[in-house]
């Protein structure tokens, strides 16, 4: 049988060929206003150094050798409140928390103890309580909650296309190009040969013409954080879209930093503005469209409290999340702070986890894309329930 | 032409060129097993890359230079501002900078626009030898071997100090060992020095040894000699990413302890360097003696016996490091983990678990003897079932495409474009994982355009008016063309259209 989302896309693949240009109004648009970002910081970013707890009294002899002067000095921390503080690079998600869009959710981990980047990203990215638990991500699996046309309602700006975003809900995939577009007749030709021969290929085929209709001018050229930052303007412009995507994914590798961490050369405080820089691009890009947008910002775990041999942090546990956007209630950190003193950590070594970042994603998913309790539970499922955080998305 | 001998060249190959596939098709395991022998000669390509000496030294020459540089630009080299931040390894470069485009938005001085100057040559090199190598070969089994091995003990360019280090590497420690013992490459790649840069090792130093105890014994450190360390002790990432990554596989039954214990006990595995002087300083001033780039250093080696999974290692020296080593090549978990990666690679995502096990068994009985591990592969009823159900990684693809095609010429800006677009820039994973090797991850809506857009290009500066796509598509993929495919290359309204229909088509794309 072929499957609805398969005709769907054979129709579409033909007929976007001659209609690149005209609006995309064929297809029925979701049901929601609300769009989420999530943005995957891949290799374990340092929670500490993000949203150093300056306040904690045992802060200093903690991070002795790592942290950072304290709000007003000289290249010190930016101030949220009498415990917390952001990393000096955050300038823009501290005006974003000013403003009342930025939540910092610190000491918080996805349920993975152990130490693998690789495990603990899979983990964060199926959504189960195991690496491997699921062979599909939770982001496709909220997508699939929604209702929509059969066309894609997911995006990752990206040419892998990450767990997180794989399932049965169609997504699409994409980044910038520095080659030249095949012409039409050939796109025609090749979209009917794979519709004989290979359905996968054809539905990718077909989504990625969806894409290029959508993204056509963004990003490509620039390097480094300009290219992340592109990538997030790339993002906002499927997410206001007519018909567009509502929910994109983007990741930012380069956070494994075991050494050096406060040096010159390191890639951590580039890592971070980085990291701010593309928040800026989304908010520019989606102009009116912020109001109604949550970002969740997140890594697979923390890395250790004190300093390694090597002027860095090792693997760790808990360390900080982010929800921003002009859709989110914000302000404020959420913290139920474990401390710093030794008999405080995790095996003696990392921030203990406080918080579930599950009772955060899912009082997003609640509150801001509608989904309830089966479907919640169909997008994390779990042991014990997940009590779902309230009061994360503003009235 | 036979099913088998397209099966031989593109599941354990690189594609066919003209004319392999009704060559191999009379034996094609034959033909596939006579490439499991150790490598007479360097292939050409890869015979004036440049020295690992030179490797290990040069992107620290340049840091030094820079740090001048930017200090007469008004910079302070030490608390580096944003914009002048290194890119994050040659993915992000492959981009923009081949293109002229500017990595900023002004013109002024850049470190990161400095940093793609000084090495994207160097880099666009050394892929391209890679490239040239594995297009030319008439043993592509055994590159595809090399390139596994690359992808399994991962020395990585994406941390920009290593940027220049992984072919050297590939080149001494993988392409010797490929069909020799899992033992020998083991032990190799833990001594190499760009591994221990890479995964930090060469600096970690045990809290109680000579150096541990009085930090003060090491040279004392320059003004603002910003790369080295200004602490001693241990760092974990190298014990465990060899328990994690390369031997045991995660989740086989090791702990923490396991993991720091081991980490104590490859203390002192570092760079040659005169005693107490760490060997970034080396690095930094162009120093590197070319010879033992391995150095065992007591002075930095944690004292005393540690315990890794139960069993006491109580040598004194570099021999409890490598009696651990040679317990964790042996164990049940390695021969399992490297038989599963292997038969991922060739066979299908899901490898068939009977086939995996007899694999493993055959590693352990073998003493991991890889040939033998892969002679299994070969021999098992798996390798030549008809179903492709691999989909060809984006630097298969490309190789694959280029084989095929021998008037194609590839200069090294095209090449690094286009596996930049693709999302695999090689000697860059993004990790000490390497690579994915699973459709799901290359096969999205993205990676299915950029392939096209990069055929079609690619068809265009080939297609001549006598070209005959319909008799190349016969000539390398044989019995395995479709009816649809055949017809579709037939019908096309140009040699390059049809062309580019071949090199797309799902034939071409799965193997």
């Amino acid at each position: 049988m072929v499957s609805r989302r398969n005709a769907l896309g054979l129709i579409g693949a033909g007929f976007a060929v001659g209609a690149v240009n005209l609006p995309r109004i064929a297809f029925a648009a979701a049901d929601t206003n609300k769009r989420l970002v999530v943005i995957l910081l891949r290799g374990a970013m340092d929670g500490l150094s993000a949203v150093p707890a300056y306040g904690d009294p045992d802060y200093d002899s903690a991070r002795a050798g790592l942290s950072l002067p304290t709000p007003g000095q000289s290249g010190g921390v930016l101030k949220l409140d009498a415990m917390f503080a952001l990393h000096p690079n955050l300038g823009g998600m501290k005006a974003l928390y000013d403003s009342g869009e930025l939540v910092v959710v610190h000491a918080a981990a996805t349920p993975y103890r152990d130490r693998s980047h690789f495990d603990g990203q899979n983990l964060l990215e199926n959504g189960s309580e195991q690496p491997y638990g699921l062979g599909t991500g939770w982001l496709n699996r909220a997508l699939a909650q929604m209702p929509g046309s059969g066309k894609p309602l997911g995006v990752a700006l990206n040419s892998h296309m990450p767990l997180m975003m794989r399932g049965s809900a169609p997504v699409t995939s994409w980044a910038p190009s520095l080659m030249a577009p095949p012409d039409g007749d050939t796109v025609q030709r090749l979209a009917a040969l794979y519709g004989e021969t290979d359905p996968v290929l054809a539905r990718n085929f077909a989504n990625a013409q969806g894409a290029n209709s959508v993204a056509m001018g963004s990003g490509g050229g620039a390097g480094g954080y300009q290219a992340f930052a592109g990538l997030m303007s790339a993002a906002a412009k499927f997410l206001t879209a007519p018909d567009g995507e509502r929910i994109a994914m983007v990741e930012i590798g380069g956070w494994d930093t075991h050494v050096n961490q406060a040096g010159a050369f390191s890639p951590l405080s580039t890592n971070l503005l980085t990291l701010d820089r593309g928040l800026a691009a989304l908010k520019t890009g989606l102009g009116p469209v912020w109001k109604d947008t949550a970002v969740l910002i997140v890594s697979e775990f923390g890395r250790t409290v004190a300093m390694n041999g090597t002027q860095g942090t090792d693997h760790g546990t808990a360390g900080a999340v982010f929800a921003a956007g002009g859709a989110i209630k914000g302000g404020r950190v959420i913290a139920k702070w474990p401390g710093l003193k030794p008999a405080d950590l995790y095996q003696a070594r990392d921030l203990m986890p406080t918080t579930d970042f599950r009772t955060i994603a899912t009082g997003v998913l609640r509150d801001h894309m509608g989904l309830q309790g089966a479907q919640l539970a169909a997008v994390f499922p779990s042991a014990a329930p997940i009590k779902q955080f309230d009061g994360l998305i503003r009235a | 032409m036979t099913i088998q001998g397209v099966i031989a060249a593109n599941r354990f190959g690189l594609g066919a060129k003209p004319g392999d596939v009704a060559k191999i098709s009379g034996d094609p395991k034959t033909w596939l097993l006579a490439q499991l022998t150790a490598e007479r000669d360097l292939p050409a390509p890869l015979r004036s890359l440049p020295s690992t000496v030179d490797d290990m030294s040069a992107f620290f020459k340049w840091v030094r230079q820079i740090a001048v540089e930017a200090k007469s630009h008004g910079m302070d080299p030490y608390h580096l501002k944003p914009q002048g931040a290194p890119a994050a390894g040659m993915g992000g470069m492959a981009g923009g900078a081949m293109t002229g485009g500017a990595s900023g938005s002004d013109t002024g001085f850049s470190i990161e626009r400095e940093y793609v100057k000084a090495f994207l040559p160097r880099y666009a090199v050394a892929v391209k030898a890679r490239f040239d190598t594995a297009v030319a070969t008439n043993r592509p089994f055994f590159e595809r071997l090399v390139h596994f091995w690359t992808n399994h003990f991962v020395v990585s360019g994406a941390k920009p100090g290593a940027i220049t280090m992984p072919p050297s590497f590939e080149r001494d420690v993988i392409r010797p060992n490929v069909t020799g013992r899992f033992i020998d490459m083991l032990m190799a790649s833990s001594k190499h020095p760009a591994m221990l840069f890479y995964l930090d090792n060469f600096h970690s130093i045990g809290p109680n040894s000579k150096v541990g105890k009085d930090p003060s014994l090491r040279a004392p450190k320059q003004q603002q000699d910003f790369a080295i360390p200004q602490v001693v002790g241990l760092n974990e990432n190298l014990a465990r990413e060899i328990m994690e990554l390369q031997t045991l596989g995660v989740r086989s039954g090791y702990t923490q302890t396991d993991v720091t214990n081991f980490a104590r006990v490859i203390t002192g595995w570092t760079i040659a360097a005169p005693p107490r002087v760490p060997p970034l300083k080396l690095m930094l001033e162009g120093r590197l003696n070319a010879k033992g780039l391995f150095e065992f250093d007591d002075e930095e080696h944690e004292p005393g016996p540690q315990t890794i999974m139960g069993k006491v290692y109580a040598q004194t020296g570099v021999d409890q490091g490598e009696a651990v080593l040679q317990d964790l090549a042996r164990h049940p978990k390695t021969a399992q983990f490297i038989s599963t990666k292997l038969a991922r690679h060739f066979i299908a995502d899901d490898p068939p678990p009977g086939l995996v096990e007899r694999m493993a068994n055959v590693f352990l009985a073998s003493d991991g003897d890889l040939a033998k591990v892969c002679a299994e592969l070969v021999n098992s009823a798996e390798a030549f079932d008809t179903d492709a159900r691999k989909f060809k990684t984006p630097e298969e693809y490309v190789i694959s495409a280029a084989r095929a095609l021998p008037a194609l010429q590839v200069d090294p800006g095209s090449l690094l474009r286009a596996y930049g677009s693709m999302g695999q820039t090689p000697y860059n994973p993004p990790g000490p994982n390497g690579w994915p090797d699973v459709e799901a991850e290359w096969l999205g809506a993205d990676a299915v355009w950029k392939r096209f857009e990069w055929a079609n290009q690619a068809a265009q500066t080939v297609a001549s008016a006598t070209m005959n796509p319909e008799q190349l598509a016969q000539d390398v993929l044989g019995p395995s063309l479709s009816k649809s495919t055949e017809q579709a290359i037939t019908r096309a309204e140009s040699p390059a259209q049809g062309l580019t229909l071949l090199l797309a088509s799902a034939e071409f794309q799965r193997r």
